[in-house]
C-alpha cells in the first residue's frame, strides 16, 4: 500500500478526523474533545524535556498555570482577541521559565528533578499570595472566549472554540516536529543519549537544555492560555503539583518521546476520568496505580507498545 | 528582647528537628540507591494519619509514636520489595517516575481512607504545659521534639559507625558491587534502608501531629522543604542534612517572625545562592 507509506498520510488522516468529527458529535462530546486537545498539547510540551532531552521536570504545571493567568488577564481586563491572549500566555510561560531553567540546569539528574518541583511550588505560592493581580485563592473568574480578531468571528460557541483550539494544536504539533528534526532538536536527542559525549564535541549542552526548558514552557503556556477561556476561569490549582502530576501521567501512559503519545495519554486519562468517576470517588488512586504499572511494565507507554508490535510483525 | 531571642532560637530548633527527621531518610535512600524518593513526604503524612488512628483507637500517644513509624516503614519496605527492586538496572528516569507514582497513589489512598478534613492530635498529658528556660516560658512538647530528634540522629550515626549492619550499609553506599562481592546481601540492605528512611519520615509525622493538624497537603509541603535542605546540605551526607535542616529551620522561623510574607522566598533565595556557587551543596560529594 503506497498510501500507508506516504509520509503525510497519517497527519492528514488525523487532521481530517478531528476536523469532521464535531459535525456529528453532541455538544458534551465536543467539550471533551476540546479538553483532550488542550491536555494533549500540555503533555506534548513536557515531552521535549522528558522524551527528547532526557530531563525530568516535575513542575511543568507552573507554566501551564502562568499561561492560563496571562491569557485570563488579557481576555478579561484588556478585552484582547483570543490569538493575542494565547500568544501572551506562551510568552509568559517562556519568560518565567528562563530564570527557573537557568538555575535548575546548573544541576543535573535527580537534583534537576527536585529543583523543578521546588521552583514550581514557589511560583504556585507566589500566585496564591499575589492577590492584587491573581485574585489569590479565588483565581480569576468569568474568563470570556473572546473573538478571533477585534469584533470579528465570535468564538463563544463550543464548536467555534473547538476549531480554534484544533488549529492552534495542529500548528503547535507542526512547529514541534520541525524543532525536533532541526539540528537543534537532534542535538537535544544527542544530549539525551550521552551528554558527556556531546560536551566533548565542544557543545555547551547547558545552553541547549535551558532553551529546551524555555520551549517546553512556551508550549505549556499555550495550552494553559487555551485552558483558561475553555474552563472560564484561572485558579492557583492550575499551578499546583497535582497538575504537573497529571501531565506526567498522560505523557507516560501515552508514551514518552513519541509526540502522539501525549495525545493518546490525554485520551486515556480523560476517558478514565469519565468512566471511573461515574463508579467511584477513588479515581486518583486507580490512575496512580495504573501509572505505577505502566512505569514498571510498559516503559514505552501505549504508543511505544503499539509501535513495538508493528515492528515485530514486519 | 532576650526572651524573644530565646523563643526564636527554640522555635528554629524545633522546626529544624522535623526537617532533619524527613531529610535524613531522603539522603540515606539516595546514598544507597541513587534514588530520590518523591513519596517521602507522603510517608511523613501517613505517619501522622496512622498515628491519629492509633491514638483514636488506643488513646495512647506513646503507642502511636512507636507503632506508626513501624507500620509505615513496613509499607515502604513492601513497596521497595515489590516494585523499585525490579528497575534498579534501568535509568534513573524510571526510578524517579516510580517514586512519583507512589506519591500520587499514597496521597489518593490517604484521601480515600481518612477523608479531607484536618486530623487533630492532642499533646500527651505527660508533655503538657511549659517550663522556665532562660527567663521565658516554653512548651515542654517542643523541647521533647528536640530531644527525640537529637537522640534518634545520634543513635542512627552510632548505628552506622559501630554495628555490623551499619557497616554493611556504608559499604553498599560506597560500592554496591564490591559489597555484594564480599558477601553483603545488597538487596536486603536496600529494602532495610528504604523502610527505615520511610519510618523516620513517619516518626516526623507523628511528632508534628500535635502541633500542626494532619492534612493532605502536609506531605508535599515537607517534601519541598526537605529538598531545599538536601540541596543546601548536599545529597548523601547525614552531616549535610543536619546543617541544611538548621539553616532552613532557622531562616524559616526567623523569616516568619521578621517579615511574614517573605519567609518562603528567603528559603528559595538561599537555595538559588547555593546552586550558583556550590552546585553539589555544602557537604555533597563530587559527581
Amino acid at each position: 500500500m503506497w498510501l500507508l507509506r506516504w509520509r503525510w498520510f497519517w497527519p492528514l488522516l488525523g487532521i481530517l478526523i478531528f476536523a469532521i468529527v464535531p459535525v456529528f458529535f453532541p455538544a458534551h462530546h465536543i467539550t471533551i474533545l476540546t479538553e483532550l486537545l488542550i491536555f494533549g498539547l500540555f503533555a506534548m510540551s513536557l515531552d521535549i524535556l522528558l522524551g527528547y532531552t532526557g530531563m525530568i521536570s516535575f513542575g511543568h504545571a507552573a507554566y501551564f498555570g502562568v499561561g492560563a493567568y496571562a491569557s485570563a488577564i488579557m481576555l478579561l481586563q484588556f478585552n484582547l482577541p483570543l490569538p493575542l491572549a494565547v500568544l501572551a500566555g506562551a510568552l509568559a510561560g517562556a519568560i518565567i521559565a528562563f530564570p527557573v531553567g537557568y538555575l535548575s540546569t546548573r544541576a543535573t539528574g535527580v537534583y534537576f528533578a527536585m529543583l523543578t518541583l521546588a521552583f514550581a511550588q514557589m511560583i504556585y505560592a507566589i500566585v496564591f499570595k499575589w492577590y492584587k493581580v491573581t485574585g489569590g485563592s479565588d483565581g480569576i473568574v468569568g474568563v470570556p472566549r473572546s473573538e478571533l480578531w477585534f469584533h470579528f468571528v465570535n468564538l463563544g460557541s463550543g464548536k467555534a472554540f473547538y476549531y480554534f483550539v484544533f488549529v492552534v494544536v495542529a500548528l503547535s504539533i507542526f512547529v514541534f516536529v520541525r524543532i525536533l528534526r532541526s539540528p537543534f532538536g537532534k542535538t537535544l536527542q544527542a544530549i539525551r543519549e550521552n551528554e558527556k559525549k556531546v560536551e566533548s564535541l565542544g557543545i555547551n549542552t547547558r545552553k541547549f537544555k535551558v532553551v529546551a526548558f524555555i520551549i517546553a514552557a512556551f508550549f505549556g503556556g499555550i495550552s494553559g492560555a487555551l485552558f483558561a477561556p475553555f474552563d472560564g476561569f484561572a485558579s492557583p490549582e492550575l499551578l499546583f503539583w497535582a497538575y504537573s502530576g497529571s501531565c506526567l501521567i498522560m505523557l507516560v501512559i501515552g508514551g514518552v518521546g513519541t509526540i502522539m503519545g501525549a495525545y493518546a495519554g490525554a485520551t486515556v486519562f480523560i476517558l478514565l476520568e469519565e468512566v471511573i468517576s461515574s463508579y467511584t470517588k477513588d479515581y486518583l488512586l486507580i490512575v496512580g496505580i495504573i501509572f505505577i504499572l505502566v512505569v514498571l511494565l510498559l516503559p514505552g507507554g501505549v504508543v511505544g507498545f503499539g509501535m513495538n508490535l508493528v515492528k515485530r510483525k514486519e | 528582647m532576650l526572651t524573644d531571642i530565646t523563643i526564636q532560637v527554640l522555635n528554629a530548633l524545633a522546626l529544624s528537628s522535623i526537617l532533619l527527621l524527613c531529610s535524613i531518610g531522603l539522603t540515606m535512600i539516595f546514598g544507597i540507591m541513587g534514588v530520590i524518593n518523591f513519596a517521602h513526604g507522603s510517608f511523613y503524612m501517613l505517619g501522622a494519619y496512622v498515628g491519629f488512628s492509633i491514638i483514636k483507637m488506643s488513646g495512647s500517644y506513646w503507642l502511636a509514636l512507636i507503632i506508626s513509624p513501624l507500620l509505615v516503614g513496613l509499607v515502604g519496605a513492601f513497596l521497595e520489595l515489590t516494585t523499585l527492586r525490579f528497575i534498579y538496572l534501568r535509568s534513573h528516569f524510571y526510578q524517579l517516575l516510580l517514586t512519583f507514582g507512589f506519591l500520587l497513589a499514597l496521597d489518593a489512598l490517604a484521601q480515600t481512607i481518612w477523608g479531607t478534613d484536618f486530623k487533630e492530635v492532642p499533646v500527651p498529658d505527660l508533655l503538657k504545659g511549659s517550663v522556665h528556660i532562660l527567663g521565658t516560658m516554653y512548651p515542654i512538647y517542643r523541647l521533647f521534639m528536640l530531644g527525640l530528634t537529637a537522640g534518634v540522629t545520634i543513635g542512627l550515626v552510632v548505628c552506622l559507625q559501630k554495628t555490623k549492619i551499619g557497616i554493611s550499609i556504608r559499604a553498599v553506599s560506597q560500592d554496591s558491587e564490591m559489597a555484594a562481592g564480599i558477601g553483603i546481601n545488597v538487596n536486603m540492605v536496600r529494602t532495610l534502608v528504604f523502610g527505615a528512611g520511610c519510618a523516620l519520615a513517619a516518626l516526623g509525622g507523628v511528632v508534628i501531629a500535635p502541633i500542626v493538624s494532619g492534612s493532605l497537603g502536609m506531605g508535599v509541603a515537607i517534601l519541598i522543604q526537605a529538598f531545599v535542605v538536601v540541596v543546601i546540605g548536599g545529597l548523601g551526607s547525614i552531616l549535610g542534612s543536619v546543617v541544611g535542616s538548621l539553616i532552613v529551620g532557622t531562616s524559616q522561623s526567623y523569616g516568619t517572625y521578621l517579615f511574614p510574607e517573605g519567609a518562603m522566598v528567603f528559603m528559595y533565595a538561599m537555595m538559588a545562592f547555593i546552586l550558583i556557587f556550590r552546585t553539589r551543596g555544602l557537604f555533597g560529594e563530587e559527581e
